[in-house]
């Protein structure tokens, strides 16, 4: 047995202190940037060079800057979702399908209403039965939560999967209502003109955008300021005492879960009355609905900060794939950089909550080495 | 180890004679947002000693002793062990120096047993835990200093005095010399105290040293051999020697003026039944806690539910509030029955109700005072906190909160302060004008001056026709507040006597069970 002459302690602060909230996130980037530049060092890329394209394609051009924010429309959605469900602490993961429903949803009400109305009330229409369709898609994980205490955690990541199987199937099947009968390939029917929105100029940015930030803000004044959010408060910090108070934590649980459904499934109509305008099966494979859980866990789910870290991490990931088409370099390059930065902020929390220090150990001096 | 340690001259406490000083904490501060609490403390305590901590709720009293026991690190000060200067950069730094806490909330997993408790956050365990090893090891160290303990009972099965007994052992087991004891006897019955006591005088003889922290000052006269008064966070007075002092003198030492804690009974009339209690009865778990409860609060009048903790009082509580259906019987509050129909419904006939238990219960820990104070009030749609203020501010002042004002977080509160919101919120009427009052342990944790300004409050209720319900472990307190007194037994009561004429030795009988129906 091999004897490790030290060992790592963490132990639990009894106060954070302040500042720590803040030098954490700086310096975990920079341990990122650090740990990213030796390896791109390793493989022979230019440190310099790989991050300023980086930078450049994720936030420093007009293109840039505009798909950040296009991606973030949705993230920013998905983000609040998972967050929201967190103020109670509760664990939605199936944010994803809800995504995936609130394209049916959304595609649905497109289709299915015509080109009649105008468009101030068919995208609002959309959205709103996209994110109808999120929250249905979450009622049975809720019911059974709030009755039964059945781990939502399970159900609603198993809901993806079925979720998914959807969106399979009212694509490949021929003759679907949301599949276009005029090609043979199998592809998602357009939703009506008035259904979809332009954007912005040039840009891949649409009008969502504000909706998101919105969204974000106005839920976060619910929990700050409502009954609702006291109520949220209360049964998080506290189920006794809100009991003790005759605060109803079946019904306020039903509710936080419903609301953590739609806003999955009105980021999922977004994309549909935004850049796709139908259902194409491709989205199931881009993750946006667990991307949102990390987007919520950078932002500490909060609910305002959201919006920051939405455009961050949107920022990383247009930035990242930018690399590819900007420089020779692959886009797992790329995806690793991300994938760092993200590993050293949500790992940086630790120092946050624990102190942790190195504490040598006595050799012992009968250690038998065994070949 | 891993704490640095050097020479360091010793403390100013250390006088010749004495046993050698185990612990010093030499010029202490510790500053909170807005509070100083701890001002340049010195504190010491000898091997084999009782040092007693006294001091006003918010004195800093725990915060000293959280700084004692590596869970806050000073602003300023430092720390002597044994002659040599120590850093306590957590708990366990703390424990690796002997030095352990109990504190007032047990931190033990319910589910466990007793040794696999006692041996939980042990770091050298071995790899297979033989588990009838461990458990005589537990009894052994249990038994060297006469606290006897089951190592295999289930912790959740136990008494708090035996949850208490197992957390000395843990600290004890792990090689606690000091051992800090924060208000150890706010949750124990006078029996449990002779027996916390019995065993401070085998951890002293042992040659241990304890820190005991306590607002009965009958029981600090009792077992200190010293006393350090704090105020404001600062040390204000020595006293020393066992039975050179009374009560009376710490009382005028801690709050700097004299206390009286006598009681004007009511001689008042009394109005209408406000509380109807009929034929109560609950099972929880095919197991009757309570049987057959018939009685009548008036307004204007205080009933004490005497009784040894766990006879059925809490649940009696949380039936009248409506946090439980009882299996049978009926519940009226003025008037109106509200058996069955949850709190709020009893709240909006006019209860205001007290709980055993604050933070976690009665007051939600993350949230300000002003957020507590609305917990069971009428909310807007959208929570007006802006018109609470005024009032939050003007009971922090009435029931002297020592608090950074409005906006302070239940959970920094100190414990007494946390009681005090507690109180001021029920007591100050809700969602309608209180008529009946339910108050458990009402002054429980408080410190003297506290529990005067209470009771004179809740005899201002009573003579302003509210009914009120007392239910309290504190006898003295029940006898000498009541105007009628009721003693649980097993979930029944069992005897009952107007509160003058209550006789201590036959209200303590039927305590115990020893007396059949004596009206
Ligand atoms: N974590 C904290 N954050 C902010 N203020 C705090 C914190 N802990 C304690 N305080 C404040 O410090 C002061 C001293 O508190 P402490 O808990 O030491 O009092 P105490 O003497 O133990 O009182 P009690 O008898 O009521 O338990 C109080 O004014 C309290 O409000
Ligand atoms: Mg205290």
């Amino acid at each position: 047995m091999m004897h490790i002459p030290f060992r790592v302690v963490f132990e639990q602060r009894g106060e954070t202190p302040r500042r720590l909230s803040l030098i954490v996130p700086l310096v975990s980037v920079l341990a990122a940037l650090f740990f990213g530049a030796l390896f791109l060092l390793a493989t022979g890329y230019s440190v310099f060079d790989t991050y300023t394209n980086m930078f450049k394609g994720g936030f420093a051009s007009f293109n840039g800057i505009t798909d950040t924010l296009a991606l973030s429309t949705v993230l920013i959605c998905t983000g609040v979702s998972a967050a929201f469900a967190f103020q109670m602490n509760l664990y939605n993961i199936g944010g994803e399908g809800q995504l995936y429903l609130g394209l049916i949803g959304g595609a649905w009400a497109g289709i299915a209403l015509g080109d009649h109305l105008p468009s101030l009330i068919m995208v609002p229409i959309l959205l709103i039965c996209g994110a109808l369709a999120g929250a249905a898609w979450i009622f049975v994980p809720a019911l059974v939560r709030s009755r039964l205490g059945t781990s939502e955690i399970v159900s609603t990541l198993l809901l993806t999967y079925i979720g998914a199987s959807l969106i399979k199937h009212v694509i490949y099947t021929p003759g679907s209502f949301f599949r276009n009968p005029n090609t043979s390939f199998p592809q998602g029917r357009r939703v009506a003109d008035s259904a979809s929105l332009d954007s912005f100029g040039s840009s891949r940015l649409y009008p969502t955008f504000f909706v998101a930030v919105v969204v974000a803000g106005a839920l976060y004044w619910v929990v700050k300021r409502t009954e609702f959010g006291y109520r949220i408060n209360v049964i998080s910090d506290s189920p006794r005492a809100a009991h003790y108070a005759g605060i109803n934590s079946r019904r306020t649980t039903m509710m936080v879960m419903s609301i953590s459904g739609a806003l999955s499934g009105l980021a999922g109509a977004m994309l549909i009355v935004g850049p796709y305008g139908k259902i194409e099966p491709s989205i199931i494979t881009l993750g946006y609905g667990y991307a949102g859980i990390v987007v919520a866990a950078l932002a500490r789910n909060n609910l305002a900060v959201i919006i920051i870290s939405g455009i961050l991490f949107s920022g990383l990931r247009v930035g990242g794939n930018n690399l590819q088409v900007t420089t020779d370099t692959p886009i797992h390059i790329g995806v690793m950089l991300q994938g760092a930065i993200l590993l050293f902020a949500l790992g940086g929390e630790a120092f946050r909550r624990y102190h942790i220090h190195i504490v040598r150990t006595q050799t012992q001096p009968n250690i038998k080495m065994s070949a | 180890m891993s704490n640095t340690s050097h020479e360091v001259a010793q403390g100013p406490h250390h006088t010749s004679g004495a046993a050698p000083t185990a612990l010093s904490a030499h010029s202490i501060d510790k500053k909170f947002p807005g509070v100083l609490a701890n001002d340049s403390v010195d504190f010491d305590v000898r091997a084999g000693e009782v040092h007693t901590l006294l001091g006003e709720n918010g004195a800093g009293k725990s915060t000293l002793a959280a700084v004692l026991c590596g869970l806050y690190q000073p602003d300023a000060g430092y720390l002597i062990r044994n002659g040599k200067r120590i850093n306590l950069s957590s708990p366990r730094a703390g424990l690796q120096h002997g030095i352990a806490m109990v504190h007032q909330h047990f931190r033990l997993v319910d589910r466990f047993t007793v040794s696999e408790n006692v041996i939980l956050g042990s770091r050298d365990l071995p790899y297979r835990l033989i588990r009838r090893e461990i458990d005589e090891k537990v009894a052994a160290v249990a038994e060297s200093y006469g606290l006897p303990i089951d190592p295999e009972a289930i912790v959740g099965t136990l008494s708090v005095g035996q949850r208490q007994r197992v957390e000395i052992v843990k600290a004890l087991y792990q090689g606690a010399e000091i051992l800090l004891l924060d208000e150890p006897t706010a949750v124990l019955v006078p029996s449990e105290v002779e027996k916390l006591f019995e065993n401070v005088h085998a951890m002293t003889a042992a040659g241990k040293s304890i820190v005991f922290i306590s607002h009965k000052l009958g029981e600090v006269v009792e077992i200190s051999d010293r006393i350090t008064v704090l105020r404001n966070g600062r040390v204000t007075g020595h006293v020393s020697g066992r039975g050179t002092t009374d009560t009376k003198e710490l009382a005028r030492l801690m709050v700097g003026r004299d206390i009286e804690l006598n009681s004007q009974r009511a001689t008042h009339a009394m109005g209408h039944e406000v509380l109807q209690i009929r034929d109560l009865s609950l099972d929880v778990d095919d197991v009757a806690v309570l049987t057959d409860i018939s009685f009548n609060v008036r307004a204007g009048e205080m009933v004490g539910i005497a009784g040894v903790a766990g006879n059925g009082q809490r649940e009696l509580a949380d039936t009248i509030a409506g946090l439980i259906s009882p299996t049978s019987g009926s519940i009226t509050i003025s008037g109106a029955m509200t058996t069955d129909r949850g709190p709020i419904a009893a709240r909006e006939v006019g209860l205001a109700y007290v709980p055993e238990d604050r933070l976690g219960v009665g007051l939600v820990p993350s949230m300000s005072i002003i957020d507590n104070l609305l917990l069971t009030r009428n909310r807007q749609t959208v929570v007006d906190r802006f018109s609470v203020r005024p009032e939050a501010t003007r009971l922090i002042e009435q029931f002297e909160i020592k608090a950074n004002g409005p906006d302070h977080l239940a959970r920094k509160l100190s414990g007494g302060n946390a009681q005090k919101v507690l109180l001021a919120r029920e007591l100050s009427g809700g969602r309608t004008a209180t008529r009946l009052l339910v108050v458990c342990s009402p002054t429980r944790g408080l410190d003297v001056g506290a529990i005067e300004t209470v009771r004179r409050i809740l005899n201002d209720a009573r003579s302003a026709g509210q009914a009120i319900l007392l239910i309290s472990e504190d006898l003295d307190e029940v006898l000498s507040l009541s105007d009628r007194v009721l003693v649980l037994y097993r979930g029944a009561v069992v005897h009952e006597a107007l509160g003058e004429a209550a006789e201590l030795s036959q209200v303590g009988a039927a305590m115990a069970g020893l007396s059949s129906q004596s009206h």
